[in-house]
């Protein structure tokens, strides 16, 4: 008889159920088991700038997801990260990995879109066809700062408008450079510079960038030199920059050697600052790891975001966020940049309310979004993140200084939270 | 007086990272291209042990040590024992245990640029007016020290005679009861625990990636041909001449030429000594 009792009461109870979770439903569409928005990330995991990204998309996912996820059309539905390893950012790995990354993303995961990488401008150029021949919009997030990514689309707009970028290219950032020294030369007067660069293209090319712009504006440039990547030895160079009573040492490294370069000329005491591009010296661990070495070195990221500042009120939620959910501070300026990439799609989905590539994009070209690196518009011509000094306008840039265990933001002027300070041996 | 401190730095520095290549293969006749793994593998595990563990940096030290001439013994044993007097088959087996260490680590997330050693000693001193931190001269004296270390021990213990017979000719040292195996066991674990000494001396200098064992084999390699193959000597004379050369490439040309100069010395060694400056391997052939 409990038997039986028993098998009736699940008989009575299952329908009960199924007819109390359907009328919810119908209530509150909330509730409903949506199906989930499939975001693509293609990017190299093997490298920190891959973590940097992963790290930035996940963290914002979770947020965005926790608030119940994007309302299309109504129906709120989660997004879904599916990840593949296009290891470009490794030596030797060919560009076909990248693109067959991406592809993999779109046909087996069923991506809706694809954000993040690939991360090298080689993979990213040759992924644009990718993305064109299956219609889908993609928002690159890190790495790729070759001018060749917007002007492709700007000349070929109707075959490459699934394609954009808020990275930003070496062009706004060499201005952006430009506009520093010639702040700093104002504040202290210096006017020699020492440009030590990887022998790497866009390195290379910033390098002579940098200098034409500094010899137009009235600099002496005393040195300019090239190095291999993977050189472990800087001492030649900063002995020519000592030598030559250069104040300024301006490094264009992205490999990891380079705190070799920093600890030499920190041992060497060579009076003349580092204020550059220096991924190296980006992660939050980085002080420790040298002892403090790196005090006083003065680091460009191509965006805001990695350090909290005031003026832009987004960075101080995300950067103690990331702190909390990662144990560190985001390294980069791609997890800054990462992070925004899935709000800025949650916003260009809920205007458009569809998934749709064709109401998508004149969604994502009205952009106009408060962010971690200032409001973030594109250039609905070529899809570029806008981008000029003032977070208030657009997209900016950071250099932060490293003073006593901390990065700290030092330019642009309009996000700046402390002046630039000269190392003993320079007083 | 600068290129001089430099060139000597990175001259030492070369020696020091080609030395274990050069006594497994001066011994035993096998090319270790895991040597580069092992250099990483040393470094990534003293910062383990270090930062982890919270054991003492020498104990860090001497434990990787430890345990990388135990893997580096191993390596022989279980592996290369298998292929030997197949050089290809050798060459092959080592490199792609190399790069499954090495690769290993990068898998496992070792890929932050803060994964550094501490200096021996911190600051820096004037020598004639160049200024240099202390852990490059500490640098000169462990490379000048393993330079002695490493004549004595072939020249006045058992071990190292029977190194020195082997390499020399292996058949009339066997009759002579050496063991060959045991002998290349030894040298592999003696070879692995010398980059192991390389590597807690050199890596202070900047940080741990997995790129920088890619970048030691290469240069381990690049040293032993230009000096020789089998001798001590040689190998020495290939450092100090690379050493200064890229050296006085990066002050008058330009750094970026570097590695142009090193690929320019391998060539003409190749061309006009194959066995290297002070080789004695294939000497007779080319007497021939």
């Amino acid at each position: 008889m409990k038997n039986k009792s028993l098998v009736s009461n699940i008989g009575i109870r299952s329908p009960l159920m199924l007819i109390i979770v359907t009328f919810l439903c119908v209530l509150n569409p909330q509730v409903s088991i949506a199906q989930p928005i499939v975001l693509g990330v293609p990017i190299s995991r093997g490298y920190p700038d891959g973590v940097d990204a992963e790290r930035g998309i996940t963290l914002a996912v979770e947020e965005i997801n926790a608030k119940g996820g994007v309302n299309v059309a109504g129906t709120k539905r989660p997004f879904k990260i599916e990840i593949s390893d296009t290891r470009d950012l490794e030596p030797g790995v060919p560009v076909a990995e990248a693109l067959l990354a991406v592809e993999r993303l779109i046909i087996e995961k069923k991506a809706n879109f694809i954000i993040g990488g690939p991360i090298r401008s080689e993979g990213a150029l040759a992924a644009m066809d990718v993305l064109s021949k299956h219609k889908t919009v993609s928002i690159l997030s890190a790495g790729v700062l070759s001018p060749a990514y917007h002007k492709r689309i700007a000349d070929n707009y109707d075959k490459y408008k699934y394609c954009f970028r808020t990275t930003g290219n070496v062009v706004p950032m060499i201005e952006g450079t430009i506009r520093t020294f010639e702040s700093i030369r104002a504040k202290k007067g210096f006017d020699k510079a020492f440009i030590m660069v990887q022998d790497v293209a866009h390195a290379r090319a910033a390098g002579s960038a940098v200098k034409d712009g500094l010899e137009k504006k009235g600099w002496k440039i005393v040195g300019h030199e090239v190095y291999p990547t993977g050189a472990t030895d800087f001492s030649v160079g900063l002995s020519k920059a000592k030598d030559g009573k250069a104040q300024y040492l301006i490094p264009w490294f992205d490999m990891p050697e380079v705190s070799i370069l920093m600890k030499q000329w920190y041992d060497m005491k060579v009076p003349a600052l580092p204020i550059g591009y220096i991924h190296a010296l980006k992660d939050e661990l980085t002080w420790k790891a040298t002892d403090g070495k790196v005090a006083y070195s003065v680091v460009l990221y191509a965006k805001a975001g990695s350090v909290a500042t005031r003026a832009i009120p987004m960075t101080e939620k995300f950067v103690p966020a990331h702190k909390k959910k990662y144990g560190v501070e985001p390294r980069s300026e791609w997890a800054s940049t990462s992070y925004m990439v899935a709000y800025i799609l949650k916003d260009a989905i809920e205007r458009a309310k569809s998934l749709e590539p064709d109401l998508i994009i004149p969604a994502l070209e009205k952009t106009d979004l408060m962010g971690t690196y200032g409001r973030i518009k594109f250039d609905p011509k070529n899809h570029q993140i806008i981008e000029n000094g003032d977070p208030k306008e657009t997209a900016v840039d950071m250099w932060a200084q490293w003073m006593d265990g901390k990065r700290v933001t030092v330019f642009p002027d309009k996000i700046a939270t402390k002046g630039l300070e000269l190392p003993p041996w320079m007083k | 007086m600068n290129i001089f401190i430099f060139g000597l730095v990175n001259s030492v520095i070369l020696a020091l990272t080609a030395s274990g290549f050069a006594l497994a293969y001066g011994v035993s006749r096998l090319a270790n291209f895991a040597h580069g793994a092992l250099y990483i593998l040393v470094g990534f595990a003293t910062w383990l042990f270090l930062n982890r563990l919270g054991i003492n940096y020498i104990g860090s030290i001497l434990l990787s040590i430890i345990i990388v001439s135990i893997i580096g013994g191993g390596i022989y044993r279980l592996f290369l024992i298998r292929v030997k007097g197949m050089p290809v088959s050798e060459i092959i087996a080592s490199l792609a245990l190399g790069i499954a260490i090495m690769e290993l680590f990068r898998w496992r997330g070792f890929i932050s640029e803060a994964y550094m050693l501490p200096p021996f000693i911190n600051g820096s001193v004037s020598i004639a007016g160049v200024m240099i931190d202390w852990q490059r001269l500490i640098i000169i004296g462990v490379g000048l020290a393993m330079m002695l270390f490493l004549w004595l021990f072939t020249h006045h213990t058992k071990v190292g005679l029977s190194f020195r017979a082997i390499a020399q000719d292996k058949h009339a040292s066997m009759m002579s009861g050496i063991e060959p195996d045991r002998t290349a066991v030894i040298s592999l674990a003696m070879g692995s625990a010398l980059a192991g000494v390389a590597a807690v001396v050199i890596l202070p200098l900047g940080n741990i990636t997995v790129e920088t064992g890619y970048m030691v084999l290469t240069n381990a390699i690049a040293v032993c041909i230009i000096g020789g193959l089998g001798s001590w000597a040689g190998v020495f004379a290939g450092a100090f001449l690379l050493g200064f050369a890229q050296i006085l490439t990066a002050a008058f040309i330009g750094p970026q030429w570097q590695m142009v100069v090193v690929l320019l010395f391998i060539i003409l060694t190749l061309i006009c000594k194959p066995s290297g400056l002070l080789g004695k391997q294939k000497e007779l052939e080319e007497r021939v």
